[in-house]
């Protein structure tokens, strides 16, 4: 089966206008313009196979949303090629953007003034769904975001995670095989985060979509994705599993610890570095390959009662990779 | 379903709910329409008080009542303000979702102009005949071989102003000041389409340039086709060939601006 997203050297390059600041600065720049050229994206290169789920993480204006964009066919790279379901982007025109959905976090498609079901209608007519088949679609995407309650409200009448769901419906009614998600989560409260990463997970399962999606929340990437792209200052870092990342950049595991009475914090010190001692809990960080050892030693020397062994946490293996790729890239 | 069957349902779901949106904002609509009544209401007071008992270069207080009514009605049924969403759409990246869907939002701005036309008609004729009961000065006499004509002057006009309005928004692709260049645009369209005054009674060397670029055909023609200012079978003519000529031109000048500026898009905001 042929690759569902392919980009192949990808760039991207913008003029930007700089002036001095104040008032010389604005009348100096409206006589002798001057513009400065930021590389928003740098030769980057991925596949992604029909069925994936991908995150693409990223600090901000890392060059995440850039390369979305020019894969949805919104901006022209610089340089570099793309195949988005067998489509050029720039090319495709309505039959390559029939197989696509791109949801923007903060931006929606849904009309402000109206029930987002007169969305829903018009994305009927703009996508010349059948009748029966609009009907079946729209059903499955009210159960899966129990939008019951919602479509026939005004859509600004509603909360931000109804909104996204239901922009995540008008997104979907005419079913596309590719998803381009630019943080589908932002700004919503824990309930809405999980409610929609549930569905992504279904809507995937169900129809077999590739989704990339843009994420500031490590739920969403552990939940939904097995692989990453990690992107910094425009450069692919990253492309591989999630546990793969875990276990080449964090060289240290976690231990947590509940301790029996007497165990000072010089008694944890020989055995690693002590992150955090709160009588009974402690945290001690210990060698990757030593872990299993050092356990076994604490367990002898230790009245311990209880002992878990942990990855670091995913945002913290994740900020030491972009400092990495920061030192790289400047190096 | 038919290719035209399904552009027929695009653009009366488009339609559908620019309407719908305009219920939600019923006292906004009555206010604009009535500012559309005003400028040329206001221009009707001058002249009606210029003219008195006599006539200004062949124009008699009722030729006035009649050249007006007809800017109020063909202004509203030509209008377009595109330029302006355009601008927002561009700059705050509202023109991204609208990127993604495969329609080009040009169809989403001519159904809603369509929309607003519709709505427009149907309030000013109906407006024009209850006056016309009353008033004797803005009756037209029974001619449906000119209003016919009218009707396809007033298309090709509301067609170039929809594409002098969307051209120009689309250089909010390169600059800031697409709505200013559009205000420009309205300000000289004052006296060169016709909204103040009829173009025979401006300057000879001022009404020329009129004539020789695309202001008279986007108004002044239809109105004056509609009055009876307008006779000759030449005339008639010279005026739909302007009219034709002048709407390829901004049509191209469309095409040109949305495929250039596509590539100079920095789909900002999202």
């Amino acid at each position: 089966m042929p690759p569902a997203i392919v980009a192949d050297r990808l760039s991207k390059s913008f003029q930007v206008k700089v002036r001095d600041p104040g008032l010389r600065g604005a009348i100096g720049a409206l006589f002798r313009p001057r513009y400065r050229e930021v590389r928003a994206v740098r030769d980057v290169s991925f596949t992604i196979q029909p069925g994936e789920i991908v995150a693409f993480l990223g600090p901000n204006g890392a060059g995440k949303t850039t390369t979305l964009k020019m894969l949805a066919g919104l901006l022209y790279p610089s340089a570099g090629r793309v195949e988005v379901a067998g489509f050029d982007p720039w090319t495709g025109g309505a039959p390559f953007k029939r197989r696509l959905a791109l949801v923007l976090g903060n931006r929606q498609q849904l009309v402000w003034d109206l029930p987002a079901e007169e969305t829903f209608q018009l994305n009927r007519a703009i996508y010349d769904i059948p009748d029966a088949d609009y009907r079946e679609r729209l059903a499955e995407l009210v159960t899966l975001l129990d939008l019951g309650d919602v479509v026939d409200k005004p859509v600004r009448q509603l909360s931000l995670g109804e909104r996204m769901k239901c922009e995540l419906a008008t997104a979907l009614l005419h079913r596309p095989p590719i998803l381009f998600l630019d943080e589908p989560t932002l700004g919503l409260d824990v309930t809405a985060q999980d409610a929609i990463r549930r569905f992504l997970a279904a809507y995937r399962e169900r129809h077999g979509a590739t989704i990339l999606l843009t994420s500031h929340y490590m739920q969403d990437v552990t939940a939904l994705a097995s692989r990453v792209l990690i992107i910094n200052r425009g450069r692919l870092l990253y492309d591989g599993a999630l546990d793969a990342l875990v276990a080449r950049i964090s060289r240290t595991k976690r231990v947590e610890l509940v301790l029996g009475d007497g165990v000072t914090q010089l008694d944890l010190e020989q055995f690693g570095a002590v992150r955090e001692f709160r009588f009974p809990n402690a945290c001690l960080d210990v060698a990757r390959e030593e872990a299993a050892a050092v356990s076994a030693r604490l367990l002898t020397a230790l009245p311990v009662v209880d002992l878990s062994i942990e990855d670091p946490p995913i945002e913290d293996v994740i900020r030491q990779a972009f400092a990495e790729g920061a030192e790289e890239s400047e190096a | 379903m038919s290719g035209a069957g399904a552009w027929a349902r695009r653009y009366w779901a488009l339609m559908r709910n620019a309407w719908l949106v305009d219920f939600q904002y019923r006292a906004a609509i009555a206010l604009w329409l009535l500012w559309g009544m005003m400028e040329p209401a206001i221009a009707l007071g001058i002249w009606w008080g210029v003219a008195g008992t006599g006539d200004v270069a062949g124009y008699g207080r009722a030729d006035f009542a009649r050249y007006f009514f007809a800017v109020m009605l063909v202004n509203q049924l030509t209008i377009a303000w595109d330029s302006w969403y355009l601008d927002r759409w561009i700059r705050n990246g509202e023109l991204n979702f609208r990127l993604a869907r495969p329609l080009n939002p040009v169809h989403e701005a001519l159904a809603d102009n369509l929309a607003y036309k519709a709505r427009s008609a149907g309030f000013l004729i109906v407006l024009w005949l209850v006056v016309a009961a009353v008033w004797p000065p803005v009756r037209l006499p029974f001619d449906p071989a000119r209003w016919a004509l009218t009707a396809v002057a007033v298309a090709l006009a509301a067609g170039m102003r929809f594409f002098i309005s969307y051209a120009t928004g689309l250089t909010a692709f390169w600059t800031t000041r697409a709505t200013a260049i559009m205000e420009l645009h309205a300000g000289l369209s004052l006296f060169l389409a016709g909204r103040i005054a009829p173009l025979a009674l401006l300057p000879p060397a001022v009404a020329g340039v009129a004539g020789v670029l695309w202001f008279s055909s986007m108004l002044a023609f239809p109105v004056n086709l509609l009055t009876g200012a307008v006779q000759s079978t030449e005339a008639l003519l010279r005026g739909f060939a302007g009219q034709v000529v002048w709407l390829a031109f901004w049509f191209a000048a469309y095409r040109l601006a949305w495929s250039r500026g596509l590539r100079k898009y920095g789909a900002v905001g999202g």
